[in-house]
């Protein structure tokens, strides 16, 4: 894929998401923005607002209906699964409210596991996926399985293999949702600090206002449509 | 790859035991049964070519009524040659088998009479082994009966009978035979209808010096006998001889075979369909409760066809688990079986006909367990294709919100 140095790292086109059924439900009605590399960009909105809906669709697990999403210039979402599934695994990172790792791998397996589809030697990964849990302060939970770890050092594991294969933008639909909320501001803090130190570009949704006011840009939807938005200084 | 799948076969502990099990007990039971029937089988095979039939028989080729052939080879002596140039026979002899009344004062019975050279023959078919009073032939005028047909004549160790059969010029050859031993083998139709007396009596008595009427061979290995019977037949070529295997003359006991075979064969597909619904049912079950998990994985990157190949690397293992642990159950019930035997009624019902063991001795047939343990591994991964399909075909987002 080309890379215009001009063309913002994501840009959403006109994005709309109608859901077929019975009652035909438009999730998201012709939204557009873009997201520019090193951002800390939150999607604010209610519940039902669709947020994730929105998300599912940049990061490429959802087709739009109607509209486009452009990755460093390039549209994306009519690849085949494939392609996809390679896009992802090159440019993404996915962070999920909840259960988001494997049970049966330990903390540095499911880190590696991107790396593992990737092709990477065992002895790279290993290492990789060791300093990306060291990242997250969990260098020394590395061999345990899920199911040892706290909910907010499950969510950590998760981020840490969401930037272990360094990918230029980390998708994350309300990762602090089943945190109570002092782990929850532990966890918004390091995802910060990677955006700062490291330049993660992060996007990431939430209806919880502590939680937005460490965003540095606020996108807020309702009702599927963009309803304002602000940005902070950091 | 190999250690997820690994790892994810034993998620549910219970469930992959269960079904493992099932797979397992399924294939020792196939094993079971191929090895029972195949043992019934060589048995049989065994006993009726090592009591009377012979592995291979040469006979005239006029001859309708193979068991009884009425029609007599004058010169076997190139048969003979050709029989000892052949190294996978083990022995060979000419006989008469013949059906002729045997009489005592008392009274007359029908008899099948077989004429034998009583050393050779001994290598040939196990008759002498059954002695149960007396000895067994050694020449001269010799006879050797059935204990249940001396009782019936009312015949005594050293006693005499006169046997009468048809001699070459057509009059009504006789001659006394001092009964020199009895045996018992449990079947009816040889204990009660059979006589045992030396050839050249019985070639003089029947007007018939040297002549035979079939020639019996029994080879070092039993599965040889259509190669033999197809170099003799060439060796023979010309010669007014037909070559004849067992399957020829016992061809009762071929159609047993294919019956047994037949029936094995819808005991099989009967287990490999409870093994089939079994596995795909599980699959379902745990592909289901892990949507959410592929969800993962593929918005992380992985392809499509690599969940196919993740589901199908477990089925596998567990295949792999199962056919193990049944092949080594298996093993285990054919082993036991083969040193302590296996009592069966079967037995009994052969024995009419033949002398036949009422407890068999299971063998492994490792041919066809071999055949039963691939297939029950093809079945474990083909029970996976249709839920591991779907879980490939999986959409990403509708992944994702499975809970
Ligand atoms: N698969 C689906 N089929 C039909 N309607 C759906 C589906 N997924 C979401 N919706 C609807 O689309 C709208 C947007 O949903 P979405 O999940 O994107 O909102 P959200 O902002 O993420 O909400 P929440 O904060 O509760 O997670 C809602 O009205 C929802 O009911
Ligand atoms: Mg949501």
């Amino acid at each position: 894929m080309s890379k215009p140095a001009h063309a913002p790292l994501v840009e959403v086109r006109d994005v709309e998401k109608i859901y077929p059924g019975g009652t035909k439900v438009a999730a998201v009605r012709g939204v557009s923005f873009s997201v520019a590399r090193g951002e800390f960009t939150a999607l604010a909105g209610p519940s039902g607002s669709g947020k994730s809906t929105l998300l599912n669709v940049i990061g490429t697990l959802d087709r739009p209906t109607k509209g486009e999403v452009l990755f460093e210039g390039a549209p994306v979402s009519r690849l085949g699964a494939d392609q996809l599934a390679d896009f992802r695994l090159r440019a993404l990172g996915f962070v999920f409210q909840a259960y988001n790792l494997v049970p049966v791998l330990t903390a540095v397996e499911n880190v590696e596991y991107p790396l593992v589809l990737q092709g990477a030697g065992y002895a790279e990964r290993r290492r990789e996926a060791l300093e990306a849990l060291r990242r997250v302060g969990l260098d020394k939970e590395a061999d345990r399985l899920p199911d040892r770890l706290s909910g907010g050092q499950q969510q950590r594991v998760a981020v840490a293999r969401a930037i272990v294969h360094r990918p230029a933008l980390v998708l994350a639909d309300e990762p602090t949702a089943n945190l109570d909320s002092k782990t929850g501001a532990a966890l918004l803090e390091l995802m910060e600090e990677l955006n700062r130190e490291a330049g993660v570009t992060f996007l990431f949704s939430s209806h919880d206002p502590a939680v937005l006011s460490r965003a540095r840009r606020v996108v807020r939807l309702a009702d599927g449509a963009l309803a304002g938005e602000e940005t902070r200084d950091a | 790859m190999l250690r997820l799948a690994w790892r994810n076969v034993w998620r549910n502990r219970r469930r992959s035991l269960i079904n493992a099990a099932s797979m397992a007990f399924g294939l020792a039971a196939i094993m079971f049964g191929q090895s029972l029937m195949r043992s019934l089988q060589s048995q049989l095979v065994e006993k009726s070519t090592g009591s009377i039939t012979g592995q291979i028989q040469i006979q005239d080729p006029r001859v309708e009524q193979m068991k009884m052939p009425d029609r007599f080879i004058k010169d076997p002596a190139p048969i003979a040659a050709a029989v000892a140039r052949d190294p996978r026979v083990l022995a060979g002899a000419g006989r008469i088998t013949l059906t002729s009344l045997i009489s005592t004062p008392q009274t007359s019975v029908g008899v099948l009479v077989v004429a034998v050279d009583p050393a050779v023959q001994e290598r040939i078919t196990d008759m002498s082994r059954y002695v149960s009073s007396g000895r067994y032939l050694s020449g001269g005028k010799d006879l050797y009966l059935g204990d249940k047909l001396a009782r019936r004549l009312d015949l005594r160790l050293g006693e005499k009978a006169v046997i009468m059969a048809q001699a070459a010029d057509g009059s009504l050859g006789a001659d006394v035979f001092r009964l020199v031993g009895t045996f018992h083998t449990a079947s009816e139709s040889f204990d009660n209808s059979i006589a045992y007396v030396p050839l050249p009596a019985f070639q003089a008595l029947l007007g018939r010096p040297g002549q035979i009427n079939n020639y019996v061979l029994k080879l070092k290995d039993l599965d040889q006998v259509d190669a033999v019977r197809d170099s003799l037949e060439s060796a023979l070529k010309g010669r007014p001889v037909r070559v004849l295997t067992w399957k020829d003359i016992d061809h009762e006991i071929l159609g047993v075979e294919q019956f047994q075979d037949a029936i094995l064969d819808v005991v099989l597909v009967v287990v490999f369909a409870i093994v089939a619904l079994g596995i795909l049912n599980t699959q379902l079950m745990s592909l289901f409760e892990r949507v959410r998990e592929f969800g993962v994985l593929m918005s992380i990157g992985a392809r499509p066809r690599w969940i196919l190949r993740l589901i199908l690397t477990e089925s596998a293992l567990l295949g792999a688990v199962g056919v193990a642990a049944g092949t080594a159950v298996g093993a285990a019930l054919i082993w036991h079986f083969g040193r302590a035997g296996l009592p069966l009624p079967v037995g009994q019902a052969f024995s009419y006909f033949l002398p036949f063991p009422s407890v068999i001795y299971l063998r492994p047939s490792w041919g066809a367990h071999a055949f039963a343990c691939a297939a029950v591994f093809a079945i474990a991964l083909l029970s996976a294709l249709p839920p591991a399909l779907r879980a490939a075909r999986l959409k990403p987002a509708e992944a994702l919100r499975h809970v």
